[in-house]
């Protein structure tokens, strides 16, 4: 486990698969209650989706590290969790915020995954490719629901846009240097000034489209946020969840 | 899961109806013959059918949300995975049934709203609480696999939308089944709290299941319309012979123990003991067992039951959260009046 901690690849991996499974995870609160059946079931897709590439990426790392992937989801102190916290910020139930938040991070994890493929890694190249077209599908769908719901007239454009205006601040924390455990000048492999450019480019090529506007800041590099072990009091409350009922028999097959 | 046990109500002939055009319809179902939307079919059936397959589809969304609220709590990243497919899958089936009973003339829309404001029903089983992880293998198992039962019997139907439905959903119900089965089996190998936490659920859904079916039919319940019109083919008292047949043994095999149980108002259970009934007549190759509390039945179906409001208002809240999205994309939509 500390090899795998340390490993700057390995950290950055952790990031975007803690990205992936703590956002399946807070979006299943939506299962069954979505605004129409149709978008509930599109939403569980989105999030089976997230859960079996946070699972690709866990065995990736488990075979690496000879870790068993359920010990990495679900076995780690908080303290080693790379998500941030925009992931399990709660959306109230708001539909619009939903949509926003999913829709940032998936633009945000699209393009991660894309620079992971690119390093010289055969292996993890190959899981990235997996990961890859669902990845786009899910953007796509998200892309066009900003965009429906931002041109479909004033009630629900006010709503995309107040929560617009709610994450806009916090997304951020997308581009956080993650990893408590390496320096904070550590540098990269996939470089986050040029990313964050191509990602808020990509962003606002949909809000121009969507009668919507937000402005986007990337954060200090030494900002210390849930991508290196401090995170908010929602993120522990995900946490807890998540493990409860593994904590009723700690190390037993479930 | 969620078969439609017990949903029709005794349908009365109007006598209204053209005598020649009823002769026809009565003996094309008696051939074997299905019954399309365009056809003609007498009132009685069309409300009929309308009520079942709305009463199935209620169900199947009401039944996503006790177990949708333990996705989060899955142990491993294959269980959480199942779970969120399984649970897509029963809205999926919601979507499914739904259709099918637009088609028969009533909104989706309407069927929401008269769902929230308590107007038309679901299945009584979800009227009960899921307070562990075994509650959710224990739904998985028996309740899917009741449903199951229940749902090859509607397959055998006569309205050809809805037994076309079941023979879809009778096939991902299979795989929810043997997750279920696999769950239980899982628990049952294990620690002493996982198999405690097993048999604790256990004792809160046997009974359950056994209500699944529903009350007896009436004696003669052969001749009266649901049965004559194959809209029902088969006696609640016959399924739950062979429910019982079949998942008693296979319970007692994973080591189980069939109580009787009394429980609380909130669906927990004060005091179990072995079940002395529970024999195998070598004969019939039935097993006997002591029959479920009806009392407690018709106090849930009537609103009564320990999880009824909770369920019901988490439906509305997600109807009234999602009015403006439906209202954004042109999807009919209505206010509802305040809760009572
Ligand atoms: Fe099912
Ligand atoms: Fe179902």
């Amino acid at each position: 486990m500390e090899a795998m901690l340390t490993n700057p690849l390995a950290v950055l991996i952790l990031a975007h698969a803690d990205d992936k499974l703590l956002l399946g995870h807070v979006q299943s609160d939506w299962t069954g209650l979505g605004p129409l059946l149709e978008e509930d079931i599109a939403a569980s897709a989105m999030a089976q989706d997230d859960l079996s590439h946070a699972l690709i990426l866990y065995q990736f790392l488990g075979e690496r590290y000879e870790l068993d992937s359920d010990v990495i989801a679900f076995e780690r102190e908080p303290v080693d969790y790379m998500c941030c916290d925009l992931v399990t910020k709660p959306d109230e139930f708001d539909w619009a915020e939903a949509v926003v938040k999913r829709w940032l991070i998936a633009e945000f994890t699209g393009m991660g995954i894309d620079r992971l493929s690119a390093i010289e890694d055969k292996e993890l190249a190959a899981r990235c490719n997996r990961i890859k077209p669902e990845q786009a599908l899910q953007i796509k769908h998200l892309q066009a629901w900003i965009k429906r719901l931002g041109t479909a007239g004033p009630e629900s454009q006010e709503r995309i846009q107040a929560a617009l205006d709610r994450l806009s601040g916090l997304a951020g924390m997308l581009f956080e240097v993650p990893g408590q455990r390496l320096p904070v000048n550590d540098d990269f492999c996939c470089g986050r000034d040029e990313m964050f450019k191509a990602w808020d480019a990509s962003i606002q090529e949909t809000l121009s489209q969507s009668n919507l506007k937000a402005s986007f800041a990337l954060p200090e590099r030494s900002l210390i946020g849930g991508r290196r072990g401090t995170h908010a009091s929602h993120f522990h409350d995900q946490f807890d969840e998540l493990t409860e009922v593994r904590r009723v028999s700690p190390g037993a097959s479930w | 899961m969620s078969g439609a046990a017990n949903p029709v109500k005794p349908l009365e002939q109007t006598g209204h109806e053209d005598p020649d055009k009823l002769a026809e319809f009565e003996q094309h179902i008696a051939n074997g013959g299905l019954i399309e939307p365009g056809d003609w079919m007498p009132d009685a059936y069309r409300m009929g059918m309308l009520g079942m397959a709305e009463h199935h589809a209620n169900s199947e969304i009401i039944g996503a949300l006790p177990e949708g609220e333990w996705i989060t709590r899955a142990p491993s990243m294959r269980r959480k995975l199942a779970l969120t497919a399984k649970v897509q899958d029963e809205v999926g089936h919601g979507q499914m049934l739904y259709r099918v009973s637009q088609e028969l003339g009533k909104s989706r829309d309407d069927m929401l709203r008269d769902l929230v404001m308590g107007k038309t029903k679901y299945h009584n089983c979800f009227n009960y609480p899921a307070p562990t992880w075994g509650d959710i293998a224990m739904i998985q198992w028996l309740i899917d696999g009741a449903a199951i039962m229940n749902q090859k019997t509607l397959a055998d139907g006569a309205y050809g939308p809805y037994v076309r439905t079941m023979n879809r959903i009778n096939m991902e119900e299979a795989f929810h089944f043997k997750s279920g089965e696999d769950m239980v089996l899982t628990l049952m190998s294990g620690t002493k709290s996982q198999k405690n936490m097993c048999q604790d659920a256990f004792d809160r859904w046997w009974p359950v299941s056994l209500m699944f079916f529903g009350p007896a039919d009436k004696p003669d319940a052969e001749n009266k319309p649901a049965m004559k019109w194959r809209m029902k083919v088969e006696k609640n008292d016959s399924l739950r012979q062979r429910f019982v047949d079949r998942f008693a043994p296979a319970a007692m095999d994973l080591g189980l123990i069939i109580n009787i149980v009394t429980k609380n108002e909130q669906g927990l259970v004060t005091s179990a003991s072995p079940d002395e009934e529970l024999v195998l007549n070598e004969e019939t190759g039935n097993w006997s067992f002591t029959d479920p509390d009806w009392d407690e039945f018709w106090r849930v179906i009537r609103g009564n039951g320990p999880c009824n409001a909770h369920r019901l208002s988490l439906r509305r809240f997600s109807y009234e959260q999602g009015a403006w999205v439906r209202r954004a994309i042109g999807s009919g939509t209505t206010s509802l009046p305040p809760a009572a």
